[in-house]
């Protein structure tokens, strides 16, 4: 039986004493409320002591305080269970601040949240220069802001500039960097961490022992300028400015962090502080915004615990070698994308051109990383030299997974699985990266279907989290485990999903994008369109915008086998003839809704589109709640169908994951079906049922809608 | 058949060669043994985990990868546990990449070898007189204004003047003669004609275009692709030239001795890029792996002798390594012996055909034979394609081994001259 008195222990070294934290039966230190009730505890008993220094350290392998326990967080759900939690934390962190002794915080390992918050209550941070070394304030990303002082002491530490920088964006930074905004006082060795600190603290007792004031000096004239009484008002400005232009005014977080340290920076009376940043804490912890974040961030820790399969004895078989059939855009993204988490990844394609083609998608990619200095031409270096390409199934015999990005055309496919398998030892499993064709179609053509699976990125591959893997009739628990274990060794979101058209995300998102062109023909204008998605539903892109994306001809062959195997309640607007007998083919040749220059950078509408679709000068009638609605509502309707009818995938959990990381569907709104439930199922069916009887079919309530009372249980 | 501990060569590739200062004159040496070792390892599929040792020859010693063999293994993925190291015996350190590695599986040691060398002769750097380092050093260390303008004082214009690596690696330290000059001294002696020479080059040039063109050296070769852009992927060797004749070479002027002189840059091999790898394994290895070996290397020698006429190299190293494997000099059914100079091989062949030279300079009992040239240097020589001095070595045994595959020949040599006065000479015996 484990104490928490284990969690926190003082260790006497003579006149100073280690503190050590070590949560018992956890990976982690976090701060929930038992672990706090014992931080009051060793607070205490460390004030009536007469040690001269106290220095915390961590006992986990790579976290000093990880945060506090979200869990705990999520199930507090009134303005007092939060203030009350918030307060209880501000009073042990202020005794904590006042005990006469000197406090240092020892930090090896990640030291996010509410652990950065401890460490700005000691009097000194000392921290390791390791990899994992990591301090920082996260929780604008649940759509919270720091509860437990950090607003207050990080400003006062780091001065204005640099604390906006790390909360703001829910930032951490490395030793280094922490260093050099004077957030530690030195970044030491990991192996000499705890004795530095030691002797760190011996010399400041031996100088009196004094504790230290903890304002910011300013190093620079401008950094003096900017937190004096005038440039702060330039600084505010302008942090309003970037948070309003990032968010699009949907988090409301960290205008409210930019709000507290406004109104507490440069104050002496921390009383005051505390309680401005606790009420503005209660304030966003209780918006939808953070709710939706925090079950966010729960859906994706799921994720990595998950195997992809029901059944726990099933082991994803390790992939150190990998090969690319097809080494285009999309094949180089793979490529890129394997090759910088350490498999070793093959090209194969039928000209050297082609394989030049996507070594350099690969490059690219890295290029614009190492020119942002996130890597080294160290690093990038390494990463090129896993990647090789030849025109023949050399080195096909050591591939343990073989992803086919090769042209959609179900035919060349089977040949290509077929002759691909022959190359390959028995086990090699072959995936897929289809976006639009039957996997158990194309499984028919490996001698081994069980070893065939689907595996769908998504464009551009280094940017997009959501891997689908489309589990076939066939596919054996081994082979669903190993990609999904190898989507995640990408860095990747995996979901699995059974084979359909469009699986889930485009089955799902053709529908809006389709809905786009009959609003098109109803005489809407693009831009507007395009804004009403973006500006007012957080889309990151309108429909328009995304059909170009896409690829206009892609959008209208889907759509035809969308008709063809899902029947006539897929309605296609007549638009779509004349599109495809223009040249607009979307960013690809640089000519779709919009007009692209060279660099791929998307430029004004091109107003002559409407001419060429012989549509008039758009007079756009229709109001934004319409214009969004009609492919909202499509969007839910069909993702009923997908979940309780064919089953694509098990939960709604695992469609709103897949619609956030797979289209950008904005996480504020918690995911599709969150935001249907929000919206009302009762709602929702009284529109489509009057959609359907003015406009068509395609609007009909789904029989597994009607049943429905909500999504989320 | 065959001995268990019977060195035998799996299979092996190479970049282009490429002129220096052409296609793949960016390209790092460290970067071009990359790409060979790694297209090697998806050629043959190997478990990298196998792989006792790696052994690369380079001259250049790149002053940013100095082990250069090491460099070269972790980039291609090889193992961190797997030790590799470099080797130089200058022209044929890639041969001797392989002898090394010979040794080691021959006596047991080891079992599977990477040999293979590499080589950027456009990348051998200029560098700093002695002098200039000293002031250099002098001005680095001054501690006032005074001391430092003193020293800049001393500097002259001609201390500036850079040292050319290339140049110097080129001229014998021992007798003080360029590698041109050696080959000058052997037409003299050997009455070589300029016309005779200049045939042999165009030669030269017309097997290579024609193995171009009917794939033999394609077979060889791995596509270099161009980073950043990969706009540019060299895929073939540049220095063959098809339609090249004695005529057109004849226009060309002496380089190294303008007035008396017959050799011209276009009878001699050109510098250089490029790099090329082989995988060695003992016999019961590669049996138990389930590999079809290429070859099996019968033997290997190296000798010296006189450095002012190192080109005879050849002459002096093969009868070594004929006798090592125990077998005569027309036994050979295919040789690759290296063109540094077309008046140096066709002075060896004088030489491996006169009694009184292999009597009284190879103590041998008589001549050793002469070369039928149907099998000499078939897909052409380094005068066409090319000699990146630490990648020669591997590119020769290589050529050598594929085309006894087409062949189906028996027994072939590889040989070549190396600066200095040595000579090396390997003796390969084809796989059925």
């Amino acid at each position: 039986m484990s104490d928490i008195k284990d969690a926190i222990r003082i260790v006497d070294k003579g006149e100073i004493c280690l503190v050590e934290w070590d949560l018992p039966g956890e990976k982690v230190n976090k701060l929930s409320s038992p672990v706090m009730e014992r931080l009051r505890d060793v607070v205490d008993e460390l004030a009536e002591s007469s040690y001269k220094a106290a220095i915390f350290v961590s006992r986990k392998e790579k976290i000093y305080i990880a945060g506090a326990d979200i869990e705990e967080i999520q199930k507090l759900n009134t303005k007092e269970a939060y203030m009350n939690a918030v307060t209880q934390a501000h009073e042990i962190l202020n005794t904590l601040e006042d005990l006469p002794m000197l406090t240092v915080a020892a930090i090896n390992g990640a030291c996010l949240g509410g652990g950065c918050e401890f460490a700005l209550a000691c009097d000194y941070r000392l921290g390791s220069d390791d990899k994992s070394t990591k301090i920082g304030l996260p929780e604008v990303q649940l759509g919270i802001i720091p509860g437990f002082g950090g607003c207050i002491r990080l400003p006062k530490l780091v001065g204005l500039a640099a604390s906006l920088d790390i909360i703001l964006a829910g930032k951490s930074v490395n030793a280094k960097k922490a260093k050099k905004i004077g957030l530690i006082s030195e970044a030491v060795p990991k192996e000499l961490l705890e004795q530095r600190a030691i002797d760190f603290v011996t010399e400041k007792i031996a100088r009196g022992g004094k504790k230290p004031s903890k304002t910011f000096e300013a190093k620079s004239m401008m950094d003096g300028f900017l937190n004096s009484f005038m440039g702060r008002s330039v600084v505010f400005k302008q942090a309003r400015k970037t948070v309003l232009k990032q968010s699009k005014g949907f988090y409301p977080a960290p205008i409210k962090a930019i709000e507290v340290v406004q109104k507490t920076y440069g104050s002496s009376n921390r009383e005051r502080c505390v309680l401005v940043e606790a009420e503005s804490f209660c304030d966003v912890a209780l918006t939808d915004v953070s709710g939706h974040l925090v079950n966010l961030f729960f859906a994706l820790e799921d994720v990595k615990k998950q195997t992809g399969v029901k059944d726990k004895n099933i082991k994803a078989k390790n992939v150190d070698y990998m090969a690319v059939l097809g080494a285009g855009v999309m094949g180089g993204g793979i490529a890129y994308q394997g090759a910088a988490k350490g498999v070793d990844v093959r090209m194969k394609d039928i000209t050297t051109d082609a394989i030049a083609k996507g070594l350099k998608a690969a490059r690219d990619i890295l290029g614009k990383k190492l020119k942002r200095r996130r890597i080294s031409k160290f690093e990038l270096a390494n990463v090129m030299n896993r990647i090789s390409g030849g025109t023949d199934y050399s080195g096909f015999k050591h591939q343990d997974v073989v992803i086919e990005a090769i042209v959609e055309d179900m035919n060349i496919k089977k040949a290509v699985i077929k002759e691909t398998a022959e190359h390959c030892k028995a086990d090699c499993i072959i995936a897929t990266n289809t976006s639009s064709l039957s996997v158990n179609e194309m499984a028919k053509a490996h001698p081994h279907p069980e070893n065939f699976v689907g595996m769908h990125f998504f464009n551009p591959v280094d940017k997009m989290p959501l891997v689908e893997v489309i589990r076939g009739e066939h596919t054996s628990d081994e082979a669903t485990a190993t990609i999904f274990a190898l989507s995640k060794k990408m860095g990747k979101t995996p979901v699995v999903v059974k084979d359909g058209p469009g699986f889930l995300v485009n089955r799902l998102l053709l529908p809006l994008l389709s809905e786009a062109l009959f609003l098109l023909e109803e005489g809407c204008d693009i831009v507007k369109v395009d804004r009403f998605y973006t500006h007012q539903f957080g889309m990151p892109m309108g429909p328009f915008r995304l059909m170009d994306e896409v690829g206009l001809d892609t959008c209208i062959k889907v759509l035809k086998i969308f008709r063809e195997s899902l029947g006539e309640r897929i309605e296609i607007s007549k638009l779509s003839e004349k599109l495809s007998s223009t040249d607009r083919l979307g960013c690809k040749n640089r000519k779709g809704f919009y007009l692209y220059d060279e660099r791929g950078k998307q430029l004004e509408v091109d107003q002559s589109v409407y001419a060429e679709l012989g549509l008039p000068t758009p007079q756009h009638k229709l109001s934004s709640k319409e214009c969004v609605e009609r492919g909202m509502l499509q969007m839910i309707n069909e993702a009923s169908r997908a979940l309780y009818e064919d089953r694509i995938v098990e939960t709604p959990q695992e469609v709103d994951v897949a619609m956030i990381m797979g289209t950008g569907f904005p996480p504020f709104r918690g995911g599709l079906l969150k935001y249907a439930d929000n919206l009302g199922i009762e709602y929702i069916i009284q529109e489509l049922e009057e959609y359907s009887t003015k406009l068509g079919i395609r609007f009909k309530p789904a029989q597994s809608l009607l049943q429905l009372k909500s999504f989320y249980k | 058949m065959g001995n268990p501990r019977d060195v035998v060569i799996v299979d092996g590739t190479r970049t282009p060669f490429t002129k220096a200062g052409t296609s793949l004159g960016e390209v790092h040496p460290a970067d071009l043994g990359q790409v060979a070792l790694k297209e090697l390892l998806n050629r043959t599929e190997l478990d990298v985990d196998l792989i006792d040792e790696v052994i690369i020859g380079n001259t250049g010693s790149p002053s940013d990868a100095v082990n250069i063999s090491r460099v070269v293994a972790l980039r291609s993925g090889i193992p961190l546990k797997t030790s590799a190291y470099t080797v130089h015996r200058n022209c044929a350190s890639a041969l001797e990449s392989i002898s090394s590695g010979y040794e080691k599986i021959k006596s047991g040691t080891m079992d599977v070898v990477i040999a293979g060398g590499t080589e950027s002769m456009t990348q051998m750097p200029l560098l700093h007189t002695q002098r200039f380092q000293q002031i250099f050093s002098e001005f680095a260390f001054a501690k006032t204004m005074g001391k430092r303008l003193s020293a800049l004082k001393k500097l002259k214009l001609k201390d500036l003047k850079p040292r050319i690596s290339v140049m110097e690696g080129l001229t014998d330290p021992f007798v003080g003669v360029n590698m041109g000059q050696t080959a000058e001294t052997l037409a003299k002696e050997f009455h070589l004609t300029r016309e005779a020479q200049d045939e042999f080059a165009a030669l030269s040039h017309n097997k290579a275009v024609a193995a171009q063109k009917n794939g033999n050296l394609a077979a060889e070769i791995t596509p270099v692709f161009l980073p950043p852009n990969f706009k540019k992927i060299v895929e073939q060797d540049v220095g063959p030239r098809d339609g090249q004749t004695a005529e057109k070479l004849a226009k060309l002027k002496p380089y190294f001795d303008r007035k008396y002189g017959s050799i011209t840059v276009g009878n001699a091999c050109p510098l250089t890029d490029g790099a090329a790898m082989v995988l060695l394994m003992s016999r019961e290895k590669a049996e138990s792996l389930g590999y079809k070996p290429m070859a099996t290397i019968r033997s290997y020698a190296f000798a010296g002798l006189e450095p002012e006429r190192m080109g005879l190299g050849p002459a002096y190293a093969t009868p070594i390594a004929l006798k090592r494997a125990g077998l005569e000099f027309k036994d050979m059914g295919l040789i690759e012996l290296n063109e540094a100079f077309a008046a140096q091989v066709m002075a060896c062949e004088i030489a491996m055909a006169s009694d009184e030279f292999c009597k009284t300079k190879l103590g041998l009992s008589g001549a050793m034979g002469e070369i039928d040239p149907s099998i000499l240097n078939v897909n052409g020589g380094a005068i066409a394609l090319g000699h990146p001095v630490g990648a020669t070595g591997t590119r020769l045994v290589l050529t050598l081994m594929k085309e006894m595959q087409r062949r189906e020949t028996q027994f072939g040599l590889a040989t070549l001259c190396i600066g200095g006065g040595q000579g090396g000479a390997m003796i390969l015996e084809r796989e059925a």
